[in-house]
Parts: C-alpha cells; sequence; structure tokens
C-alpha cells in the first residue's frame, strides 16, 4: 500500500510547489473586468477600444476630451494657435511635463511617435490617420517604394533608414521647434484636428524604451534632465527592441516594452503588473502632470471571458466597473430595469445601456459579378433598395436582439456629432420593395417565381455571417424570414468563424455579409469615407465617381457648416439612392457600475473613459 | 531492473521523433486554418501593402520557410547558430498578442493549468477511491447504489453547468470563496472541484470494479481464514490489487488534467492555457499553437513513462522489456 501513496505524494508535492511558487494579486480601489481582454499597450499598433482606455490612462497626448460633450481640453500642450488659412497648427507644451521616469515630455516625443505611426514599417492600423498633414503621404508611400524595391546588394539597410530620417525631416509637416513647441503644418484644413490629435494612436511613446537603448550612465543621467533628444542615439546593436532587417531594409521592432518593468509612460498612471489573461494593474503615476482628487490610486483590470460569472462577481460587489455585458445575460436585467419588479435593487440601478459611436449594419457586395463569376444582382442599386425596404428593423431590435437599440437607417449614430443632423435614410415599406424589383426588372412570372426579362430566376442570396456571437446569427434568420416572406426570394444563411468570415469579405466572395463600424474621430467622414471607392475598409466594392467626387469637395470645404450640410448631403444621398449597406440599429453598450459607488463616468456613445475621472465613493472594504 | 531502464532509454530516444510528428502534424493542421492570424477580426485594417510586407515578415507567406526556420527556433539550433542572444528555446512572439512571446505566456500559465490539474486529480482520487471501495465492499447494497449514482452524474453533467453550481453555492450563497479569478488557495477549490468530478467517477468505477473482483479472489479468502480483520484486509491486501487499474487510468488522466480545462477555465476565470489554446487556434496564432501543443505533447510522453515505471514498481509482476 505505502508503494501507492509514492505517487500520490509526488502529486501533492507538485501541487504545493506551484502554489507557494504563485505570486498572489493585490488588491486595488477600483477594480474594472471586462470580457474582452487587453491585446497591446502599444497606442501607435492599437485599434480596439479596451486597448485605447489603457492607453488613455497610461499615456497623455497633447490635447483630451472632456468626456461629457467631447470638446477638446488641453493636456501635455496648454495652449495652441492656428494660422488664418487653417494650415500651420502651433502647440506650446506644458515645460513641466514629465514621464514616469522622470525625464522631459518634449516635442520631440511627439514627432518621433507620429513619424512611428506614419511608417510603414509599424504597419499600424492607424497609419492613415495624419494623412493630411503635408508630406505625409508622400511619406508613407516613398518609404514604401523604397522597402518593395529595396536591393541589399546595392546600399545598406542602415543607409536607407538614414535617408528617411532625412526625408521625414525635410518633407513631413510635424516640426519641433525647440524642446516645447510642435508645429503641424497641413495640406488641407482638417477641422476635426484636435479631435483626432485626442485619439489614442497619437499618444506619445517614450523613444529610449520602446527602442531599448542600451545607455552609458552620465548618457542616462543627461537622458533624465534633458529628455533623450539631448543624447546620441545609442548603435543599432545597442537597441534591444528594434533592429534593421539588412535583407529587406524594414526596421523590425520586438514588442516587449509593453511591461510593467520595463514601460515608461506620461499618463496618470503606469504600468505596475501584468500577467496575461489575469491581472492588469495600473499604479498612479508619481510624474504625472496632476491627478484629479479622488481618482483611484490603483485600478486592476480582471479578465471574466464568461459573462456569468462577471455578473455574479459584480453582485457580490468584487467588482467597480463591468464593461460589455453579454446578450443573453443583459436582456433580463434591461427588462426588470424598465419595468421594476425585480427584488435586487443594485443589480438593476447598476445596469446601463448606452448607445455607441458605431452602427452595425449588413454590407451588399455592390460588384457587377460574383466571385463566382455569375450576375450579381444586387449590383442593381434597386434591388438593395428593395431589400432595405422589405427590412423591419425595429422588429429585430424588439425581438431579436432584445436591447430596444435604436434603429438606424443611416451609418452615422444620431446625437454623437456636434454639428451634425445625420439624414434620414429609407424607412420600413413592403409595398415599395416589391414595387423597387419591378423597377429593377424582377417580376413574377405566372407560376409565382421572380423573373427577369429574359426569364432568368433571382439566384437565392446568401447570407453571410460570422459565428463568434449568437446575436449576428439571430439577426440574419430574422432577415432571411423577413426578405422571404416580404420579397418572395430565398435566403441561404451561411455562417463563418471569424476568420474564414474575414476571407470571404476581403475576396468579395459573398452576397450579404454582416458588418459593423465604429467612428474613431468626431466628424462624420469617420463614416462616410467608407464609402469612397479607394478605401482599404470599403468590403463592398461600392464604386461611385459622383460620392468620391463630392467626399472630396467636402474635404476641401473651409466653412464648417458648409462642410456639414455637404457630408450630410452626401450620407442622405448613399443611404437613399445606392444602399451599398443596410444599417440595421445603433450598437448599444451595456456596462454596469453602482452610481452609488461611482461616480465620473461618461454616458457620451464616444464610450471613452478616461480612469482618471472615476471617482470611488465606495467606502473601503 | 535493466528492463526498467531499457524501456526508459528507448522511450526517451523516441521523444524527439515522437515530437518532430507532432510539430509536422500541428503545423499542417493550423496552417490549413483560413485566414491571417495578423489581421484583427473587425475594424480599421492597415492598407494591403502592409499586411504583405508584415505576413513576408513573420514567414507567413511561405509555409515552408516557415516550418523550417520556427523548428529552428524552438529546437535551439537557430540559438547555437545565431549571436545567442535571447531565449536558446525561443516558441517567438504571440502573433495576434505582441507584447508576448509565447515562452512568457507559457511559464506564466501552464503552472495555473498545472495547479487546478494537480488538485482535480488528487481530488479525484480521493474522491473516486473512496466512494469506489464502498461501493465495491458491498455491492447491490445502498451504499453502493448511492456511490453509483454519484458517479453516474459526474461523468453526465457538462462541466459550465458543475462549474456554475459550485460558484452559486460557494460564491454567492455561502459567500466563503471567491467568484473566480485566481490568486491564492482559495481560488484553487471550486474549480479543481469541478474539474476532478469526471474523473473521481471513472476512478470510482474502477476502484469499485477492482475491489469486486479481488475480494472474490481466493488469496483473500485465505487471509480471512487466518482470522486478519476487515479493515486490515481491505487496506493492506484487497486494496493495493484493485487499484491497479486505477493507476494506469491516472498517467492518461493526470494528463488530461493538466492540459487544462477550456470550459472549467473559463467559467472560473482561471489564467490558464486551455482556454488560451482555444483562441489561439480560433485566431490562428500559429506560433502560440505550435508552442502550446509542443509542450504538452513532451509533457504527455513523459508522463505516461513515468506511469509505466511506476506501474512496474509498484507491481513486480509485470514485466518490462521495452515493449
Amino acid at each position: 500500500m505505502l508503494r501507492f501513496l509514492i505517487p500520490i505524494v509526488v502529486l501533492l508535492a507538485a501541487l504545493i510547489t506551484l502554489v507557494l511558487l504563485d505570486r498572489g494579486s493585490d488588491d486595488a480601489e477600483f477594480v474594472i473586468a471586462s470580457e474582452n481582454e487587453v491585446f497591446t499597450l502599444d497606442p501607435q499598433r492599437m485599434s480596439w477600444l479596451t486597448d485605447m482606455r489603457m492607453a488613455y490612462a497610461l499615456f497623455e497626448g497633447l490635447v483630451r476630451w472632456n468626456t461629457d460633450d467631447f470638446s477638446i481640453e488641453p493636456a501635455v500642450a496648454t495652449s495652441w494657435t492656428t494660422s488664418p488659412d487653417g494650415l500651420t497648427w502651433r502647440f506650446e507644451l506644458d515645460e513641466s511635463a514629465r514621464w514616469s521616469d522622470g525625464s522631459p515630455v518634449t516635442a520631440h516625443d511627439f514627432v518621433w511617435s507620429w513619424k512611428r505611426l506614419l511608417s510603414p514599417d509599424t504597419a499600424a492600423d492607424y497609419s492613415g490617420l495624419l494623412f493630411d498633414v503635408l508630406g505625409a503621404r508622400e511619406f508613407w508611400d516613398w518609404r514604401n517604394d523604397a522597402l518593395a524595391s529595396f536591393d541589399p546588394s546595392n546600399r545598406s539597410a542602415e543607409s536607407l533608414m538614414d535617408q528617411t530620417d532625412s526625408v521625414f525631416a525635410e518633407t513631413v509637416g510635424i516640426r519641433a521647434i525647440g524642446d516645447h513647441t510642435l508645429e503641424v503644418e497641413l495640406a488641407q484644413p482638417v477641422p476635426y484636428l484636435l479631435d483626432l490629435l485626442a485619439f489614442a494612436p497619437l499618444l506619445p511613446v517614450h523613444r529610449p524604451t520602446v527602442e531599448g537603448w542600451i545607455l552609458h550612465i552620465e548618457d542616462q543621467e543627461v537622458l533624465r534632465q534633458n529628455g533623450w533628444d539631448a543624447v546620441d542615439p545609442p548603435a543599432w546593436e545597442d537597441r534591444q527592441f528594434a533592429s534593421i532587417s539588412p535583407e529587406t531594409g524594414r526596421l523590425t521592432s520586438k514588442h516587449s516594452w509593453a511591461r510593467p518593468e520595463l514601460m515608461i509612460s506620461n499618463g496618470p498612471y503606469i504600468l505596475d503588473e501584468w500577467r496575461y489573461r489575469r491581472d492588469l494593474r495600473l499604479a498612479q503615476n508619481p510624474n504625472a502632470r496632476s491627478h484629479r482628487p479622488g481618482s483611484p490610486r490603483s485600478i486592476l483590470i480582471r479578465s471574466y471571458p464568461d459573462p456569468n460569472t462577471a455578473l455574479l462577481a459584480f453582485d457580490r460587489g468584487d467588482l467597480d466597473w463591468l464593461t460589455g455585458v453579454s446578450a443573453d445575460v443583459r436582456r433580463d436585467l434591461l427588462d426588470a430595469a424598465d419595468e421594476g419588479g425585480r427584488d435586487d435593487e443594485r443589480l438593476v440601478r447598476s445596469i446601463h445601456a448606452v448607445p455607441a459611436y458605431g452602427t452595425d449594419f449588413f454590407s451588399f457586395n455592390c460588384r457587377p459579378e460574383l466571385s463566382s463569376g455569375a450576375n450579381n444582382p444586387f449590383h442593381n442599386p434597386l434591388v438593395r433598395r428593395a431589400f432595405a425596404l422589405a427590412t423591419d428593423k425595429q422588429a429585430i431590435v424588439d425581438h431579436v436582439t432584445g436591447l430596444r437599440e435604436p434603429i438606424a437607417s443611416v451609418l452615422t449614430p444620431q446625437d454623437a456629432i456636434v454639428g451634425y443632423e445625420p439624414p434620414d435614410g429609407l424607412g420600413f415599406d413592403p409595398v415599395m420593395a416589391v414595387a423597387e424589383l419591378a423597377s429593377a426588372g424582377w417580376t413574377r412570372n405566372t407560376s409565382g417565381e421572380l423573373i427577369d426579362e429574359s426569364g432568368r430566376p433571382f439566384p437565392p442570396v446568401e447570407l453571410l455571417y460570422t459565428t463568434s456571437s449568437a446575436r449576428h446569427r439571430r439577426i440574419a434568420a430574422a432577415l432571411r424570414s423577413q426578405w422571404q416572406q416580404l420579397l418572395g426570394i430565398d435566403v441561404h444563411l451561411v455562417g463563418k468563424d471569424s476568420k474564414a468570415f474575414s476571407v470571404d469579405l476581403r475576396a468579395g466572395n459573398f452576397m450579404i455579409a454582416r458588418g459593423r463600424w465604429y467612428g474613431d474621430w468626431g466628424d462624420p467622414t469617420t463614416f462616410l469615407e467608407l464609402f469612397r471607392s479607394t478605401d482599404g475598409n470599403n468590403d463592398r466594392g461600392f464604386n461611385n465617381p459622383d460620392i468620391d467626387a463630392r467626399l472630396d469637395t467636402a474635404k476641401h470645404e473651409s466653412d464648417t457648416a458648409t462642410r456639414m450640410r455637404q457630408l450630410r448631403s452626401i450620407e442622405h444621398d448613399i443611404f437613399n439612392l445606392h444602399m451599398p449597406l443596410l444599417p440595421i440599429c445603433q450598437i448599444v453598450e451595456v456596462t454596469m457600475h453602482d452610481p452609488a459607488d461611482t461616480s465620473g463616468m461618461t454616458s457620451h456613445p464616444r464610450l471613452i473613459q478616461y480612469l482618471g475621472d472615476v471617482t470611488c465613493l465606495r467606502e473601503e472594504p | 531492473m535493466t528492463g526498467m531502464r531499457r524501456l526508459i532509454v528507448m522511450r526517451l530516444v523516441q521523444v524527439p521523433f515522437i515530437l518532430l510528428a507532432v510539430y509536422t502534424i500541428t503545423f499542417t493542421l493550423a496552417w490549413l486554418i483560413p485566414g491571417n492570424p495578423l489581421e484583427k477580426d473587425e475594424g480599421r485594417r492597415p492598407p494591403e501593402a502592409i499586411a504583405t510586407a508584415m505576413q513576408a515578415q513573420w514567414n507567413l507567406d511561405d509555409p515552408w520557410s516557415f516550418y523550417w526556420s520556427y523548428l529552428g527556433d524552438i529546437t535551439g539550433v537557430n540559438w547555437l547558430l545565431g549571436d545567442q542572444t535571447g531565449p536558446v528555446i525561443d516558441f517567438g512572439p504571440s502573433l495576434r498578442h505582441e507584447n508576448w512571446t509565447v515562452g512568457d505566456i507559457i511559464s506564466d500559465q501552464l503552472p495555473v493549468s498545472m495547479t487546478v490539474g494537480l488538485s482535480a486529480i488528487l481530488l479525484a482520487l480521493l474522491i473516486g477511491i473512496t466512494m469506489g471501495t464502498l461501493g465495491g465492499l458491498r455491492p447491490g447494497s445502498w451504499t453502493d447504489r448511492i456511490t453509483g449514482s454519484v458517479s453516474i452524474i459526474g461523468v453526465s453533467i457538462p462541466a459550465f453547468v458543475i462549474g456554475t453550481a459550485l460558484l452559486m453555492l460557494g460564491g454567492v450563497w455561502l459567500q466563503w470563496l471567491p467568484i473566480g479569478g485566481w490568486g491564492s488557495w482559495k481560488h484553487i477549490l471550486l474549480p479543481s472541484l469541478a474539474l476532478s468530478l469526471p474523473f473521481a467517477a471513472w476512478i470510482a468505477r474502477l476502484a469499485r470494479q477492482g475491489v469486486i473482483e479481488v475480494m472474490h479472489a481466493d488469496f483473500i479468502r485465505a487471509v480471512r481464514a487466518k482470522g486478519v480483520s476487515q479493515q486490515v484486509v481491505v487496506v493492506r491486501h484487497v486494496l493495493p490489487n484493485a487499484l491497479l487499474p486505477v493507476l494506469s487510468y491516472l498517467g492518461p488522466a493526470t494528463a488530461a488534467a493538466l492540459t487544462g480545462s477550456f470550459v472549467i477555465e473559463k467559467v472560473f476565470a482561471i489564467p490558464g492555457l486551455g482556454m488560451h489554446f482555444v483562441d489561439a487556434v480560433l485566431g490562428k496564432d500559429l506560433t502560440m499553437i505550435m508552442g502550446v501543443v509542443l509542450v504538452y505533447s513532451a509533457m504527455l510522453v513523459l508522463l505516461n513513462l513515468a506511469v509505466d515505471v511506476m506501474y512496474a514498481w509498484v507491481d513486480p509482476r509485470i514485466q518490462l522489456n521495452g515493449h
């Protein structure tokens, strides 16, 4: 029998060792839980809302938003001036701004970080954000061409990098004038420039950290006193996280600087702990310019992949703020919040459904032919209009999603952009839908079949959706039954996992496909540029020279009111005449926080929450 | 013990070949997942030129070159031939979570999965052997029926139901234990109990069967005839023989428990590898998939070897001759 105990003792010993080796988690004043995890903490590389929330806590940009109305407030830039033509902007930086290591935040930090965003080597999703800066687009193209045609036998990768630096300095309108003045020169006026400058990808990063500089002690001291610009950058061999590939000429970066032991930031918080999927802990940055009174001294972000567990944890008071509450859990609580009659008052008063800065929609494939080579009935805008008119969106938000989202007839959400009132698109009109199909040439023959003039039947419609969430499947199924019933057209659902879905979407291998778009900056162009034929996210293959030309006209219009009118008329025509995509509803974000415990939470559709603005009213347990 | 030594050497020689086969098969399957791991599922996309260049940078445009260069990284060959900076065995950065290397993630999360797995196995042994022995000593009795039903429930109720029920019980009603997360011994109890139940049920059935068989064996009758007490009979003579099947089940069970359970990790919000692996497959995070599969394969091979050795040692009747 003793021998039997040996394996058990071995297992037990292993277990005890593991438990003893594990470092526990510290508590924090403010605990956030999210279903989504943080992908990256590198501002120039991020594109998710969850990641950006972290970026706003860790880094501070030139300006920031007042999250009540999304007007602009000064941040690192204390003041700014604009030239009369609106092309040259000058920002005066707060001379007392410091990185968390005590070194000064200078204009060079912004120039370098923005160059990083603008370099093809960084492969930022938002590299196009600054393309309206003088010479920026040209710089991007130039570097891309130089990399594509790079021949290591002709020149060294380092000389190309040196040339890149000088091309940027000479041609791109982003300049440091001294240490504390930043000048931005635009190619054309950008009325929403300040809004862009508050956006996460334009936050500054600390170059010596990002590149992993290995410096001599005396240089380290100079850097701490005067900023990295005051020392010579070390040779490429002495940069831990950046190197130039001798074969491709490309700057290759390791991203492991975004870790607690290494990261230097200039925002209200520093990264105190980050264990993947376990805990991300922020502590107040002692070198921050200022802290709001009452803002949490420490913040813990925990990941709860299961929505039920997260809700239980919130219910018990383990969490202060739960973001992204999931579909099936939230419906009954929201009903209770509307109707009352639930005994758990705290849960009910804690749930908040906030319309977000984004829209759920379905894309029509607008190309003349499908990827199979067959004729595409949706090439005809009348057919697209017919499908839109035959969609009862109210029924979908009332009975299918159950969240009662505001239904949408255009892409730009309501009440989200100051000075822009989105136009009305097509409503629900089954009679007109059938008429529309008829004017597109699709009529019923004696046996009730829908045929065109040459007698060919309407092909069965394939509706592509992602299987990642039940919500998408339910909406797709509702659309199928509405269209089959009202238009008499056969609709097949094609569900794919998100990777396979994006492959099909890219290749135009669909007839109708689900989609979702969040706006980035506070201007209608963040939605409307999607309809430019050359836009990288134009999955629909929508190509309308008139819309392209009018978008250009609006881009060069300097009078704000006129410009907004132009944009409104573009959006009106897109969603009344062309209908390249069928908006369903504004996205609703469901979050939980108890107003009795927490204040300072934004309820503006843009949903950007500065964590330093939060105040915990709860007594420490 | 020459037989055993030979067995160990033979098995250890096989390990690299097994791992190479695992690497090749996993790589082929993972490569066939559609899509580009560097691309996000939704939202703004970088220009096409960028996407292509990034694919090239990670060798994602050429399976052959990815296969060989990654093989060089994880075997340490590239380290030997290169400038010998960085880790010897380099699983590379995660393609989807770029701030992390696969090595970081595995070394952070494998211990968590192992903690839950080991405590689940220990709990399963405790629960399973107790129930099986009680049932097997009096087959057909009430005790037997109760333990039998409990083990059927353990096998048949899905983990997410048991998990949520345990959370409700321990965390919400009794308020004794935390709801999800990781960081102290209190976090371990509920998930390991939930994970242990199916294993406990199997062990109970194996133990019960073993006890019933051994109780009818001639040598037990002989021992009893000597007047040895029931307790001593059971502990000294019945269990060591009856539990041999449990021991051989212990190898695969430990491996299965250690590899982490996607469902348990999700329900209890445990930062273990099981959940991450599922995400890696869905997101086609090639380096992550390869890293996790290889580490687990190596663990599995070694665990099986350990069980074989242990088996021979516990029961000297078993001859080990390398087969």
